[in-house]
Order: C-alpha cells, then structure tokens, then sequence
C-alpha cells in the first residue's frame, strides 16, 4: 500500500476524533466532575466550585425517587430488550420465507423508527387518551364491558403504557438487523437438514438459532443502549410522571439539572446511567471483535 | 427456505404480509387521519375510523397560528448543515481507518464505538454549561455542533466498513498517474462511495431533523427553535387540540417518510451494515 503512511491520512483520523472526543467526551468527563461539585445557577459559569466528595452519590442514593426511577430503567430497557428481539426475530423469520414483495414490506415496517422519538411520544399520547382515545376504544369494543384504562395517569400503567409504545418504536430495527444475521446463514445447511428430515421447529432449533447467537448478543446491547437513551418519547407523553412512575434515569437527571437546578444532583444520577451503558458497549464491542475481526 | 413452492402459498404469505404491515403502520395512518377530522369530530366517542368530512381546518391553523413555516425552516437550518459537517467528517475519517494499518485505527474505532452510547439527555447538562461559558447558547451553531456529536460517530460506524470494501488499486493508478492523496480521495474515492454517502446523508438528515433534546436545553428564545419543540410546547399540556397536534406532526414527518419510502432498500442495507460489522 503505497499511501498508508500519509501524514493526510492521520490528519483525516484524527479532526473527527478530536470532534467526538471534544463534544462527547469531554461533556462525559465534565458530567463526573460536575456530580462532585457544588453546582448552582449563581457559580454554574465556573469551574472552580466548592468540592463535595460523594455527597451528591450519598444524596442520590438516599432519595426515593431515584430508587424507583432506577428500578424503572431496569424494567424499561430488559422489557424492551426481550420485545424487540423477541418479536423482532418472529417477524424476520416470517419475512425469510421467500414471497412477492417480502423485502418491501419488512422495509415499509422500518417507517415507525424512522419517525422522530417525540413524534412518536405525541402520537402515543393521543392514542392512550382514556375518553376519546383510540387504545381504550380499540380494548373496549374487543372486551365488551372492559372499563376504559387510565393509560397516562395511573402510576401502575404508566410505565407500560410509555414501553409499549418504545416497543413499536424500536422494533423493526432489531428486526431489520436480525434478518440481516439470518441472510448470512448458507442456505445448504437448512437443505442437508431438510433432506435429513428435519422439522422447521429443529431447524430453527439446530441451524438458525445456534448461527445467529453472536449477532443476538451484539443486537440485544444495541437495543439495550438505545433504550438507555429513550427521553424524547417518555417526555412527550408523560414526562416521567405521575410520581415518576414511569421516569427512567436520564429524564430524572435532565429534571433535576433543569427544573430543580440541582446539576450537581442531576449530574450523579447521569453517571450512574453512565456507567450502565458504558458498560454494555463494552460487551458489544467485544462481540463485534468476535464477528468480525477488526 | 423451500417451503412455498406452490405460488398460492405464496401469494397469502404476501397477503399476510401486506396485512402485518398494514396493522403495525396504523398508528402513522392515525396521525394522518386525525389531522383531517374536526374539533367535533376528534372527541366523538366511539371515534370515526375514517374522517366524516375531512378537512384542511387543522393544517391550515397550524399555518397561520403556529407558524409552521418557521420551525420547519429551523429544524432545516439546523439539520442541514449537521448533515454537510457529518459528511466531511464522516467521510474523511473512515477513509482514514480503512487505508492506515496500523494498531491505531482499533483504538480509534473502539474509542467511536464507546462514544456513540452516551445518552444525549445527559449530555445536554455539561453541553449547556459549556456552551454557556463560550457565550454561544441561543445560537443554531451549538445545536448543530451539539447534533453532529451523535451523527458522526454513527456515520464512522456505517462508512468504514463501506471503504474497506472499495479496492485499493484504484487508488494506486491514480497516485502514479500524478494525482496527489487529496486529489485521490476527492475524484476517485468520494464518486466511489457516492451511495454510501447519499445514505448517510438521509440517515444523519432524519437523526437532526427529529432532534429534540439538544435544541430544547440549548435554545431558549422561540423563535430559533425546531419543529419538535414546537410540538411538545403544544402537547405539553393537560389538555391539546390533538387534531392540530397530529397536523402539525404530519406536515413535519412527511418529507421524511417520503424519503425514506424512496431510499428504503438502501436505507437499510446502511444501517444493518454499520451496526453489525
């Protein structure tokens, strides 16, 4: 290779690191040192500013919201994990069978994620309206005598309600990746095991299942980091509430840092979130590293 | 698979297919619909699945009263040159990890994949205190460096891999034939990858167009702001006129649909080869 020691070369790796290291992880390193700081509206400007140790960990711990919201996030993101993948594989499954126009339409499906996360919030928020929306309508002609559900405001449905509705959201790209790993499965392993006899339920069991469990594992951090990130839509439709019933951590680290004015509060429970995604990177990046070799 | 041989088989798989999509989409078709209903005909109980007497009553107040025009053209200025600044960055850059070898490039990479995970919320806290203290909030400039920050690390994902692909003899009979490596990469490299680009570019395009956290913590003054924080700003309380929500959100989404119907199969031949590989 002639050019690989062009100094324009490294000039052209390193301008968009230094971007993403400047606006991404600079705003992370200072995030930490925020969360063991004092920090109010009057010294937010400086960066010199009273120490306080672990106090806002203590604090954060200590709060009952917080607990909840954490536990919220546990919930939010391993639900939406198993969904996704779940009726993501189903779904991709359904569109390998080879029939007209079955790569339009799993395309077509694509069209929810493409939608902006608050679009969606607002759409969902319509739908679960309890008097006029269309969800209550829907579940009270299918169940005659169903009562109408307080899908928004009942603080033991919000939290369903907001991960139905990131379900939709976010399931046709773990579909649209998981048939991408089924199309690299060669086809003369499922006509050796159809020539042998085997049902469609062993073949998923003994070829698919076992091909596609890499991409699986690396699909399912995927999910579990975008899930991490879900604002936007929980925003929209019901802003953490009632009583942070269906808060997940960075909409209560948002709310604290900008209606309570408690960024250094507001900063430690981003960290924990932190920790939580910077952690499954870790796992995808080393699944990756088996899949393929960098 | 060689289960459906015979054509009928088929063509109800087709139809179950069509009918899957149909049912899984309705929430968009809901969109639409009530953005085409009455004030009346919104809160009628049991709703109209189709609109009675649809109108463009609801579209043509979110025109005149909420000023539509200004946040489309905002979430505009702000999207477009996040996607411009994405492209070169993102282009230069996985040129670069796909031609050195060197260990350099896996610590690169990891370093990209481990930054593309923060969630943005939680950046906009440090994002505003520092953009604060450069004196640059309320301006579309910190919005957009802000939003780039997220569409580059996936545009390095999704090109390198592209530009790996892209045989490298090319490139060599263009640097014998005099070009210089800036030449190389600008006539022979980017017209190459061209469809990558075009990819990544509608990709990062719908990412800033739909952003939302960002522009809300960074831009205070209404007049700047986007269209989704024109839509929450009018969801956000108890009650909402939803048939001028859903117009409003349906003006806003359909250049993007539009695209995305147009770009599909592309569309998603990018995505699943940047996030698997």
């Amino acid at each position: 290779m002639p050019h690989a020691r062009s100094p324009l070369l490294y000039l052209f790796l390193f301008v968009p690191i230094a971007y993403l290291l400047t606006l991404v992880g600079f705003p992370v390193g200072y995030n930490i040192l925020m969360s063991m700081q004092q920090v109010s509206i009057g010294n937010i400007s400086r960066l010199i500013r009273p120490f306080v140790g672990f106090d806002n960990y203590e604090l954060v711990i200590a709060d009952e919201a917080f607990r909840k919201v954490f536990v919220n996030s546990l919930i939010f993101v391993s639900v939406n994990v198993v969904a996704q993948v779940g009726i993501g594989l189903a779904v991709a499954l359904f569109f390998t069978l080879r029939f007209p126009a079955a790569h339009f339409l799993r395309g077509v499906m694509l069209s929810s994620w493409m939608l902006p996360a608050l679009v969606v919030g607002a759409l969902w928020k319509w739908m679960f309206a309890t008097e006029y929306g269309v969800a209550n309508y829907a579940l009270t002609s299918l169940w005659s005598g169903a009562m109408p559900v307080h899908w928004l405001s009942d603080p033991s449905i919000a939290l369903l309600s907001v991960t139905i509705a990131n379900i939709w959201f976010g399931m046709p790209f773990s579909m649209i990746l998981i048939a991408a790993a089924l199309t690299g499965i060669p086809q003369e392993h499922y006509e050796a095991a159809a020539l042998d006899g085997a049902g469609a339920f062993a073949r998923f069991r003994y070829i698919t299942l076992p091909a596609i469990t890499p991409s699986l594992l690396a699909i399912a951090c995927l999910v579990t980091i975008y899930t991490m990130r879900a604002f936007d839509l929980i925003f929209a439709m019901t802003q953490g509430g009632p009583l942070h019933a269906s808060s997940v951590l960075p909409l209560l680290s948002y709310q604290y840092s900008f209606q309570l004015f408690k960024f250094g509060v507001g900063a430690a429970i981003g960290t924990f979130a932190f920790v939580i995604v910077f952690a499954v990177a870790l796992i995808y990046v080393r699944t990756l590293d088996k899949e393929a070799p960098l | 698979m060689n289960l459906l041989r015979q054509p009928g088989r088929r063509y109800l798989c087709t139809l179950a297919g069509g009918l899957l999509v149909v049912v899984y989409l309705f929430p968009v078709y809901w969109m639409f619909a009530s953005g085409f209903k009455t004030s009346a005909e919104i809160f009628a109980n049991p709703p109209s699945l189709v609109p009675r007497n649809p109108t463009w009553d609801a579209f043509h107040f979110v025109f005149v009263r909420e000023n539509v025009l200004r946040y489309l053209r905002n979430s505009l200025i702000i999207a477009i040159p996040v996607t411009l600044l994405t492209l070169v960055l993102g282009s230069i850059g996985a040129y670069a990890m796909s031609r050195i070898q060197s260990r350099i490039v896996n610590v690169a990479l990891v370093t990209v994949l481990l930054l593309q995970v923060f969630p943005d919320a939680l950046l906009a806290t440090p994002m505003f205190i520092i953009f604060r203290s450069f004196d640059i909030l309320n301006t579309f400039a910190a919005v957009i460096l802000a939003t780039t920050s997220k569409t580059l690390a996936f545009a390095l994902v999704v090109l390198r891999p592209l530009f790996k692909q892209m045989p490298i003899e090319l490139e060599e009979a263009s640097l014998v034939d005099g070009c210089n490596r800036f030449q190389t990469f600008w006539f022979i490299v980017l017209p190459i990858m061209r469809v990558a680009l075009i990819v990544v570019a509608a990709i990062s395009l719908v990412q800033a167009y739909g952003q939302f956290v960002y522009p809300l913590t960074l831009l205070s003054q209404q007049e700047l702001q986007p269209a989704t924080v024109g839509i929450y700003s009018f969801v956000g309380a108890e009650y909402a006129d939803w048939h001028r929500v859903m117009a409003f959100s349906s003006v806003f989404v359909l250049p993007i649909l539009v695209l995305f119907l147009l770009l599909q199969n592309r569309i998603v031949a990018g995505l699943t080869a940047g996030a698997l590989k």
